[in-house]
């Protein structure tokens, strides 16, 4: 009976419902919260990429006004080991003088006002014992580590295939470090009371934040409590607990006041990560009529000194295209680099880019439109299982895409269409997105009055977690969404997991399904046990919700409302827990996917200045059951724009003899503004997707993936010049 | 960003003396470049005197002279209605130049003085910057370079200039007002920036203490083609790869007197005066646009991350050059 049959509420956009809170400011970030006694917090950075510190004069600093304390690695706190956990989180701040990037804290200033202690942490004085730094992926000395997470991948005989393959592309497409930049910036407010300590925090994933923490200062997990109900952006930047965390956290200890650590735009840049640069090496091999036989595709990507980092660029290839043979190979090597960090869709973004450009060169190569090579060779079924998908639309994603662009209406031969000074260009890509879902809990609970309430530890990193939620648990418990209140970013809630990884919508989707079920199913049991009530002998698999009440299955007035049982009943509230735990492939016979979509773009390149437009694009996606398009739009539309970044502007510059980052701020690192975003057209296809219950595919990162690609290959359909290197600059596309 | 004095005098008389009086002292304006090289440990005056008060703001026609007061702000210039009839080219750099909440900030006086986006200047981190500290060597000759000169540098220092309004008052032959405890003097804007040579610390003629009062723009014949060409990575809020500011008489179809300069490419604001004499009663004609090019864009000197500017600015006064006279 919790089968989402004829939604009522999902769908079409509903408003969403931290709206109101957000544009009257009444939302509280992290960096809104003060607390009576609170000090602040300047940080201090290294300023070479790898050595160690050997005299460090906090004196003046110590002096300067306001100061109320320098913690240095001379003076922390011992603090433990970050624990180990399914993504690694930095070690604990300060407990050494080995420095292993430019940019690494090595102390933290604590004054009554953020002026004194920023201005006291400039007099700090540090002098370093410099060691040669790695900071070139093609340094011959560096650490490379091969098949990092054991995803390597083969069948069948890839090298064969390409020998006899009678067309064959073999090509190198690299990408380049981007910093995720999310516009809030990342703010701890730290206030212990005794053992106990309350953390407003920047995250994506309280919960991680509360163990690690907790770990580290060796105090209980429930001693922690972290709140992030609204967090000012997160793109992945979130997803681990930076070192700024434990510091705020340690320099309450030491003050014995709270603390708050807002970190500035080019701290952003060293201490929350940036998504890896990548080299991808792709052949690919065909037949003549461009249906593939082959693709070999390896990637390598970084990594810092001690952290790990999931990018596995070469994924995409056994996943978006049928191929009889397939190898993939990642690798990593380890350099004297700020970390290495998830950023919108890590690994796909890159790989695709590679994938989707050379599957662009194999149809110029065989004189096939760009469009027909990606249906012609359209994975019917997982290409490397054979199992069934749980659902694939990208068929669809192309072909509506191609009809709402006018593909037709594309003239093939390269800079053949132009206007005025300007050549016109069509392009086109194919995006397979991965499939991720970790286990997530939620409780569900329905108030005397007929409302309900839902509380999860979770947060929404402003995709619109609170307003999809509130309509699900509106869908199943049959009330309208403004009877249900969301309460999320709190620990002291059922533990869920990290907002990220285009996972939390399933992941949490699926436990408030589960609360609610159960939910009424006590209901159902509840009403049992009174005789008078109109479902006393109706079996719960016969009973149905709407309007607040239960009723049997075509029987619509044999019911009672949740208000009256648990007025019945002397019960001011019920509540019932859910659970969520990703099902096996295994057992259900398919291969879980994720999204899927399909990118057109029209750029106009002048030809003399080489200056890069973009007139139009039309991106279609497939996300199962849109819980609520208008929100799923932003989505895709927030993607897109980081996709035009992606493609023409990010690029984070290191210096490389001293490890720097050399444009760390917003003047100096490019994101599109307004005028760079031209007309986007967004439309969903596809059916709900069998692999979860509510029929959901997560769809916040995809919207970026393919954009790249698009863009590279309409520029070579203007220009016949075929840039293998993100981002695209003007000086690359000058004739 | 360390702690300064600040004191708001009523007079031109006393803010000079102020200043004059101490060596760590400056004039503050819209504060749009200052402020930020404060917060980023750049620049670290003693004491600001603040000037915004000052009578010395105001657009006033004066024959065929326009008075612009040195505080003024871009958008009010912009706004004016004589720059908009006879020398559109200037509102349009200033409208290029920065955004609305900018140029509502930011005045005429202080633009001029607008400090290098470079970024080895602008991080104190960074040891080697001569500009920064004279001396110290050159980072950015050695790093990845894009937004830097390839006009008037060396090896010393390759910051460019980012002005955009710079260029167009360079190509217009603006006279800047100076005055100090010493008297008042004028300098032509051409002769006003100083080549980076070995002392790239030293940006221009004002001497500590002189402050800037107005800026006079010869307004041009009446019936003037003229534009403002930015080209830049993003489409807006960014500052120039390459621009020109072009201003044209023409009779017929032959061009009987010209104004460059460009932007994006100098270390100072660059003015054509080759590139000028090039198309003085030249046709109007693709080759003479080339030959002009040529003219402007000679001896460059280029790390790798530049040299796709050469050529770049050579299109780019090309382009403006055949839209002024099509």
């Amino acid at each position: 009976m919790t089968t989402i049959q004829q939604p009522r509420i999902l769908g079409p956009g509903v408003n969403r419902v931290d709206g109101p809170l957000k544009v009257t400011g009444q939302a509280r970030y992290p960096n809104d919260f003060s607390l009576p006694g609170m000090a602040f917090a300047a940080v201090v950075r290294s300023t070479i990429p790898s050595g160690r510190i050997t005299r460090l004069d906090t004196t003046a600093a110590g002096k300067s006004a306001g100061v109320l304390e320098v913690i240095t690695h001379e003076n922390a706190d011992h603090l433990d080991e970050a624990p180990a956990t399914f993504i690694k989180n930095p070690q604990a701040p300060l407990q050494n003088d080995v420095i292993r990037y430019y940019g690494q804290y090595i102390a933290v200033v604590v004054a009554d006002t953020q002026q004194n202690a920023t201005a006291a942490a400039d007099l700090i004085e540090v002098e370093y014992e410099r060691r040669e730094a790695l900071l070139d992926p093609h340094d011959p000395r560096a650490e490379r580590i091969k098949d990092p997470w054991g995803e390597d991948t083969a069948w069948g005989d890839v090298r064969t295939a390409l020998k006899r393959a009678p067309v064959m592309i073999d090509q190198t497409y690299t990408t380049s470090d981007n910093t995720n930049n999310p516009l809030g910036l990342f703010t701890t407010l730290a206030a212990w009371d005794g053992d106990t300590l309350t953390l407003h925090d920047s995250n994506q994933w309280p919960n991680m934040v509360q163990l690690v923490v907790s770990s580290m200062f060796g105090v209980p997990k429930d001693a922690v409590r972290v709140l992030t109900p609204f967090v000012g952006g997160g793109f992945g930047a979130g997803l681990r607990c930076w070192s700024h965390i434990p510091l705020a956290v340690m320099a309450a200890r030491h003050v014995g006041r709270p603390v708050k650590l807002e970190l500035t735009r080019p701290e952003m840049f060293t201490g929350l990560g940036h998504r890896t640069s990548s080299v991808n090496w792709l052949k690919l091999g065909a037949t003549r009529d461009g249906r593939l036989t082959a693709i070999e595709h390896e990637s390598l990507t970084t990594l810092p000194m001690d952290g790990d980092e999931y990018e596995p660029c070469s994924s995409v290839s056994t996943w978006s295209y049928a191929s009889p043979n397939v190898t993939t190979r990642d690798q990593q090597v380890r350099l004297n680099i700020p970390w290495t960090n998830f950023m919108r869709a890590p690994g796909d973004s890159q790989g695709n880019f590679a994938l989707e450009s050379a599957i662009d060169e194999l149809a110029w190569e065989v004189g096939l439109d760009p469009l027909e090579i990606r249906l012609l060779n359209y994975a019917e079924v997982d290409p490397k299982t054979g199992r069934p998908w749980s659902s694939n639309a990208l068929r669809q994603c192309l072909e509506v895409g191609a009809r709402r662009f006018g593909w037709s209406q594309r003239n093939p031969e390269i800079g053949s269409m132009r206007d005025g000074h300007e050549l016109i260009g069509y392009g086109v890509a194919g995006v397979s997105f991965f499939w991720y879902q970790q286990p997530c809990a939620a409780r569900v609970i329905v108030r005397g009055d007929g409302s309900a309430y839902v509380r999860s530890a979770v947060t929404d990193i402003g995709t619109g977690t609170y307003t999809i939620m509130a309509q699900l648990a509106a869908q199943l418990l049959g009330l309208d969404v403004e009877q249900v209140e969301m309460q999320l970013g709190d620990t002291e809630m059922p533990a869920g997991t990290a907002a990220g990884g285009s996972g939390l919508t399933a992941a949490l989707g699926s436990a408030v399904h589960d609360a609610c079920g159960r939910l009424i199913q006590k209901f159902v049991e509840l009403a049992k046990t009174d005789p008078f009530s109109p479902l006393a002998d109706v079996p719960y698999e016969q009973v149905e919700v709407s309007e607040g009440r239960l009723y049997r299955r075509g029987e619509p007035t044999r019911g009672e409302s949740l208000a009256r049982i648990l007025a019945v009943h002397g019960l001011d509230e019920m509540a019932a827990d859910g659970d969520s735990t990703p099902n096996s492939p295994d057992e259900l016979g398919m291969t879980p996917a994720g999204a899927r979509g399909a990118r057109f773009v029209e750029v106009r390149i002048d030809e003399d200045l080489g200056r890069i437009r973009l007139a139009r694009i039309v991106t279609v996606n497939d996300g199962g059951r849109i819980l609520n398009e208008k929100l799923a739009r932003s989505q895709i539309l927030g993607g897109t724009v980081g996709g035009i970044g992606m493609a023409l502007f990010e690029d984070t510059v290191t210096d490389m003899d001293t490890g720097r980052i050399a444009n760390a701020t917003f003047g100096d690192y490019l994101i599109p503004v307004n005028a760079d975003v031209p007309d986007v057209h967004i439309e969903f296809v596809g059916e709900p997707d069998a692999f979860n219950p509510i029929g959901v595919k997560g769809i916040g990162e995809i919207g970026l993936v393919g954009v790249a690609p698009a863009i590279a290959n309409a520029i070579f359909h203007a220009t016949g010049k075929r840039i293998r290197s993100l981002p695209i600059t003007l000086d690359e596309v000058m004739g | 960003m360390r702690e300064f004095r600040y004191e708001r005098p009523s007079t031109v008389a006393e803010a000079i003396s102020a200043v004059a009086g101490d060596p760590d002292a400056d004039f503050l304006a819209g504060g749009t470049t200052e402020v930020d090289l404060m917060k980023d440990g750049v620049f670290h005056p003693d004491l600001l005197v603040d000037i915004t008060r000052l009578p010395l703001r105001g657009v006033r026609k004066n024959g065929t002279m326009l008075q612009v007061g040195a505080l003024t702000t871009m958008e009010e210039l912009a706004a004016d209605r004589t720059l908009i009839e006879r020398a559109p080219f200037v509102r349009e750099a200033l409208l290029l130049g920065a955004s609305t909440q900018l140029r509502n900030m930011a005045t005429i006086g202080g633009n001029l003085l607008q400090r290098t986006r470079c970024r080895y200047f602008r991080d104190p981190a960074v040891p080697a910057c001569n500009k920064r500290e004279p001396g110290s060597g050159c980072e950015a000759v050695a790093s990845v370079a894009r937004m830097h000169a390839i006009l008037g540098a060396s090896r010393d220092c390759i910051a460019l200039h980012a002005s955009d309004l710079a260029v167009a008052l360079v190509a217009l032959d603006a006279v800047v007002h100076l005055q100090s405890e010493d008297g008042e003097r004028t300098v032509p804007l051409t002769q006003f920036y100083l080549m980076p040579g070995d002392t790239p610390n030293r940006e221009n003629v004002l001497r500590h203490g002189e402050l800037i009062t107005a800026i006079d723009l010869p307004l041009p014949p009446e019936g003037i083609r003229s534009t403002y060409l930015k080209v830049r990575d993003r489409a807006s809020y960014e500052f120039a790869l390459t621009s020109a500011a072009v201003a044209l008489t023409m009779d017929g179809s032959v061009i009987t007197e010209a104004r460059i300069a460009m932007g994006g490419v100098g270390t100072i604001p660059w003015r054509g005066f080759e590139a000028e004499e090039v198309l003085r009663n030249a046709p109007a004609t693709p080759d003479a646009f080339r030959s002009a090019a040529e003219g402007m864009i000679h001896d460059p000197y280029v790390v790798p991350g530049t040299a796709f500017k050469v050529e770049l600015a050579k299109r780019t006064l090309v382009r403006a050059l055949t839209e002024v006279t099509s």
